[in-house]
């Protein structure tokens, strides 16, 4: 049985039921306990669970990550809320030095199985340290693993994996799609790690999207598909693991890409996975891959002024017109 | 040394009107221990120095000698099932928890036989059979995962404590102070052990700590104790009490462990003048050595003699010097391991990454 | 089992420390802690302490000496008799330690506990020998001063570590030595034969440096400077040098060379770059070249080809340059194919001849008879010859198709120029083999012709 339901309530399912199957698995961050967090995600969990195993920590991240790392590392899963991506900066240290290094520092002996789980996403009108999207930092350590659920089906399937899973795993939510519905099976479900989904095929272009971008792909195909242009639509799901085969086996077909991602352009995921592209389909290409990512500058607050910094869907759908026309790119 | 003022101050005791503390540990087994426990890290210490010195160690390395008492007296108190989270200066709590010799130098020389198979070196050993999560090259780093150990003990309802051992410098980071808050908040089973050495990498502690270490847990409402750290019977009369009550639900504790290290801040850190003589540092090691006089209080009480205390010297240190034998004759591990133990349940990272291997269960 | 005195790492960079003093004497008893010997680095001076009880023996380095990182410079033997005795073994990763005592014989270092240059900074290298306070043969005490080391930090005194008899002072006053060496044998009796000596006197003055220690700092010769004996080859002065590839997506690049054509053709079609795959419809549609065509018969094409060096007209180029009259490359060609043709012909009426690079051709009248720096004025005349210069171009080469007119192309290879005449039975073989054969003389010596 498949119903509609917000990707807010497929994390909370999520949790719920590998909380339910799991005793040793618990919550711990920032108004996750009555207050459900403010976005309300966690709305309800408290009630079924505890204050034992829904823990309200003070605003301390670092501590809060820390202490989790430490509870991984000693016989429970910790699922850790980091209320907004933007908080990253603040964890670092437990996150990257600590966490994505334990189990390699020891040689194996000791492992991290902890979710951290946040958001990313713009145009809120949240301004520089609210609306940032920062997986590629994370993504860039050796250690912790990355996944971008791009769905309310992607976001359940997604993170009841992380939570099995035996390390450190940093799961981004778009906070812009908490309301958004999509079909969801009542059945137990879960999605693998490193298995990227192909949402449409296509024949004459590949839009490689995670996450917040996912969707505007979506549309910009939809859109290039009344030009006659055929695009294949690829959400890679996590970033690491990397289901590197699946998107250059599109793009040695299509023979051109596109990748958006809303982390800054500059030195980020776009530039990562064109750089793949380019790699392992050079012979392949007949446009050079192109990149949209968010604008390289501080998330501004007025909406005029915000809106321009996010790839829109007219703007993918721009970008793959001129590659499929093979109009001369700027490196021509 | 900051200035400290604190109100209670445990079981500072000399280790020579030892009755209380004699009763507090009556076997003899358990001084003969705790003294063979002190010779081993003085012996390691001065076997890895040797080995840095002569540039057969790669990397860096920090001694713990001078403080011995501090992590035997402590890690006496406790079992193989509570755990400790360790240092950059951390041979001394690894040994302590009963680390092996040869494991050790072998981590300490890269080689595959090490605790960590040779991908830690001597600031990450992990010992975690022993309880012992793991030294840390973060000042402060370990603060977070000790008590998070002590909220996962309570969480999973068993009674192992854990005890943080960080030095005086590790008191400056403001992760403290955010898991001292939630510690005592939700009473958990942990032990802030400060070792206070009276240095801060290069710098005096009391240019460095304003008001007093004890005052700083006190004001969270942690019950803080200040000792004497070079005073082995002490610390450890000290720890059984506050591991037995943190085992009941009375955590946290903070304990200020006055001691002192012996070498400079690492293996290299010579010329120390300039922010320490010679004079105290001769002070410390002629008259409170932690060894020498917990030997001379055995040999006073008539449970060693003067001949069993060089026997046992001798023989901790051939052992030492074995195990280095042995270490500088294992294998380094195969160039095929760079890429394992990045992720748990996958063998070889870097094809999982690209998305070419699966790992286990996702 | 003797134990090695090596010379210690002190800092994060150091290869090697210089010996300031011992602070022992060959053949003291030595107490695991006693200062050893003092050592200097870049940043600054220590003692070197006994990591063992026994005696100091085999004193390898002296003061001023100074010792790589890890190397031996010196013993400490278990017991006095055998101080010295017995040779330590040493590791695989230890070269054999510098001036290394003789074993037995007249003259050879007594046996004893070494006594080391010390390592007393971060990057110190060696230590300067100030002076001994003990003569050889004395009898020293633990902690007696033994020499004094100077290094650019400091002046530090070297105290021997044990009780003793100085029995080898193997470096002077003076003596700048490597740390780690030995640098006096302290051993436990009374020596027979004391030995005093410079370190310069020492059987092997320098030891390569322990494998252990931090990469040698030996530098690359300097590359070899070459020669400026003939100015460099006179280059064109102007114009972009040709990237030598047609521009073109890597999947059409690939899908032409599958199929065997040659994207270098769209170029010469007047089709400009870059190609994408859409591209090789156009290419595919193009007429075939020339060896369908030659093997057709009727209206048969000839061809004659050349290659010249390119210098004599690259210098020409650059000579008119610096002259302040600079033709273009057409222009240029123009003048001599035309005066080729003249040539070949035996032609002296007006003559036609259109010239250009890809995309645009000039024709003008008698192009060999106005001065090259000429403004000549464009000709409608039908074209005697036609002259394809495509050496600013990517192409290499080409199987020129039949033309009405003769058809000269000329394309360049690095330092080649390659000349292709096209032409059919208007052209007769006698005149083409001169046309072109003239061309190529006057790219040769182009002044010659010219003038």
């Amino acid at each position: 049985m498949t119903r509609e339901i917000t990707l807010s309530k497929a994390v909370n399912e999520a949790i719920a039921e590998e909380m339910r199957r799991d005793p040793s698995v618990f919550l711990i961050g920032e108004d996750v306990a009555e207050a459900g967090t403010p976005f309300k995600v966690l709305s309800g969990l408290v009630d079924e669970f505890g204050p034992e195993r829904v823990i309200d920590t003070p605003i301390s991240e670092p501590g809060f990550v820390g202490m989790a790392v430490g509870a991984a590392m000693t016989g429970t899963r910790p699922i850790v809320d980091l209320m907004f991506g933007d908080f990253l900066y603040l964890v670092m240290d437990q996150l990257c030095n600590q966490a994505a290094k334990q189990h390699y520092m020891s040689g194996g002996k000791l492992s991290v199985p902890m979710v951290l789980r946040t958001n990313l996403g713009a145009t809120r009108r949240s301004a520089a340290q609210h609306s940032q999207s920062l997986h590629a930092l994370v993504a860039h350590i050796p250690g912790l693993k990355v996944a971008m659920p791009s769905s309310a089906y992607e976001a359940k399937g997604l993170m009841k994996t992380a939570i099995r899973d035996d390390n450190p795993v940093v799961i981004f939510e778009d906070k812009l799609m908490y309301q958004d519905k999509a079909p969801v099976p009542e059945e137990e479900y879960l999605i693998p790690f490193g298995a990227a989904n192909v949402l449409r095929e296509g024949r004459d272009i590949t839009l490689v999207a995670t996450s917040s971008m996912v969707q505007v792909a979506a549309k910009a195909a939809e859109a290039l598909s009344a030009e006659g242009i055929s695009a294949e639509v690829i959400d890679p799901r996590t970033l690491v693991p990397f289901d590197e085969a699946t998107v250059v086996e599109s793009v040695r077909k299509t023979s051109r890409a596109i990748v958006i991602d809303e982390g800054h352009r500059n030195f980020g995921v776009t530039g990562e996975i064109a750089s793949r592209i380019s790699e392992k389909a050079f012979y392949h290409l007949d446009y050079p891959v192109q990149r949209l990512g968010a604008m390289d500058v501080p998330v501004p607050f007025s909406p005029a002024l915000e809106d321009l910094t996010v790839p829109t869907p007219e703007a993918v759908a721009k970008a793959a017109r001129r590659a499929v026309r093979g109009e001369v790119a700027d490196a021509a | 040394m900051a200035a400290q003022a604190a109100k209670k101050t445990g079981g500072s005791r000399s280790g020579k009107e030892g009755g209380a503390a004699k009763a507090a540990k009556a076997n003899t087994e358990d001084y003969l221990r705790m003294y063979r426990q002190m010779v081993k890290i003085r012996a390691f210490e001065d076997q890895a120095n040797q080995l840095y010195l002569s540039a057969k160690m790669p990397g860096l390395t920090h001694m713990y000698s001078g403080q011995e008492a501090v992590a035997v007296g402590i890690c006496e108190a406790l079992t193989d099932e509570d755990r400790i989270t360790s240092t950059h200066r951390g041979h001394g709590h690894c040994v302590a928890k009963g680390a092996e010799f040869r494991q050790m130098f072998c981590e300490l020389l890269g080689r595959e036989e090490g605790y960590c198979r040779g991908k830690g070196g001597s600031m990450h050993i992990a010992d975690q059979a022993h309880g012992n999560l793991g030294a840390n090259a973060i000042v402060g780093g370990s603060m977070g995962i000790a008590t998070g150990a002590a909220l996962s003990a309570k969480l999973q309802g068993s009674d192992f404590v854990t005890v943080c051992f960080f030095g005086d410098g590790a008191t400056a980071q403001g992760l403290w102070y955010e898991v001292m808050n939630m510690a005592a908040l939700w009473k958990l089973p942990v032990i802030y052990a400060c070792e206070n050495n009276g240095y801060s990498e290069y710098t005096r502690t009391d240019e460095i700590a304003a008001g007093s270490l004890t005052a700083r847990a006190e004001a969270f409402g942690i019950e803080a104790h200040r000792v004497d750290g070079q005073e082995v019977l002490a610390v450890n009369e000290l720890a059984q009490r506050l591991v037995e009550r943190a085992r009941h639900g009375e955590g946290p504790f903070f304990v200020e462990l006055d001691t002192y290290r012996y070498h400079g801040h690492h293996v290299g850190d010579i010329n120390r003048d300039y922010y320490r003589s010679k004079d105290e540092e001769a002070e410390w090691k002629e008259r409170r050595d932690p060894i020498v006089n917990f030997g001379k209080w055995l040999e006073a009480e008539g449970i060693l003699s003067a001949d069993d205390l060089v026997a046992i010297g001798d023989e901790i240190r051939a052992e030492a010097e074995a195990a280095v034998a042995y270490a500088l004759n294992a294998s380094y591990p195969e160039a095929g391991e760079v890429d394992m133990h990045v992720f748990a349940g996958v063998d070889h990272a870097l094809p999982y990454i690209d998305g070419y291997a699966k790992g286990a269960g996702a | 089992m003797p134990h090695e005195v090596i010379m210690p790492a002190l800092g994060m960079a150091q290869d090697s420390g210089v010996i300031v003093s011992w602070l022992k004497n060959p053949g003291d008893p030595v107490k695991t802690g006693d200062a050893l010997m003092e050592v200097e680095t870049d940043k600054a001076t220590m003692e070197v302490e006994a990591a063992h009880d026994g005696y100091l023996a085999d004193v390898r380095a002296g003061a001023g000496d100074s010792v790589p990182v890890g190397q031996i410079v010196a013993i400490i033997s278990e017991t006095a008799e055998r101080a010295g005795a017995a040779p330590v073994e040493t590791g695989a990763e230890r070269p054999a330690p510098a001036g290394s005592p003789a074993q037995g014989g007249p003259g050879a270092v007594p046996e004893g506990h070494e006594v080391i240059m010390p390592a007393l900074g971060m990057a110190q290298d060696s230590g300067v020998v100030v002076a001994w306070h003990k003569e050889a043969g004395e009898a020293v005490a633990e902690g007696d001063a033994l020499l004094e080391v100077e290094t650019d930090k400091a002046t530090m005194e070297v105290e021997a570590d044990r009780a003793g008899y100085l029995a080898a002072i193997l470096a002077e006053a003076g003596d700048d030595v490597p740390v780690g060496q030995v640098i006096a044998v302290i051993s436990a009796e009374a020596p027979e034969a004391p030995i005093r000596r410079a370190m310069a006197a020492a059987p092997q003055a320098e030891a390569p440096a322990p494998k252990a220690a931090p990469a040698a700092r030996a530098e690359p010769a300097p590359p070899p400077v070459p020669a400026r004996t003939a100015p460099p080859t006179p280059r064109p002065a102007a114009g972009p040098k040709p990237a030598g590839r047609v521009l073109a997506s890597p999947r059409a690049r690939r899908l032409a060379a599958e199929e065997g054509l040659d994207l270098a053709d769209l170029v010469a079609a007047g089709h400009a770059p870059p190609f994408h795959v859409a591209d090789l419809e156009t290419l595919r549609a193009l007429p075939k070249a020339a060896p369908a065509q030659a093997a057709a018969g009727a209206g048969a094409v000839g061809v004659v080809s050349a290659e010249v060096d390119a210098a004599a007209f690259d210098a020409f180029r650059a000579w008119l340059q610096e002259e302040g009259t600079a033709p273009s490359s057409p222009r240029l060609l123009a003048a001599f194919a035309a005066g080729a043709l003249r040539a070949a012909r035996e032609h002296a009426g007006p003559l036609t001849v259109a010239a250009g690079t890809l995309g645009t051709t000039t024709a003008w009248n008698d192009p060999d008879r106005a001065p090259v720096s000429a403004d000549l004025p464009e000709s409608d005349a039908r074209p005697e010859l036609i002259l394809r210069d495509l050496t600013g171009t990517a192409l290499t080469g080409i199987k020129p198709a039949a033309a009405p007119v003769p058809v000269v192309t000329i394309t360049r290879r690095g330092d080649t120029l390659a000349l292709h005449l096209a032409h059919d039975a208007t052209l007769p073989e006698e005149a083409a083999l001169a046309l072109l054969s003239g061309l190529a003389d006057r790219l040769q010596e182009p002044l010659r012709h010219l003038l």
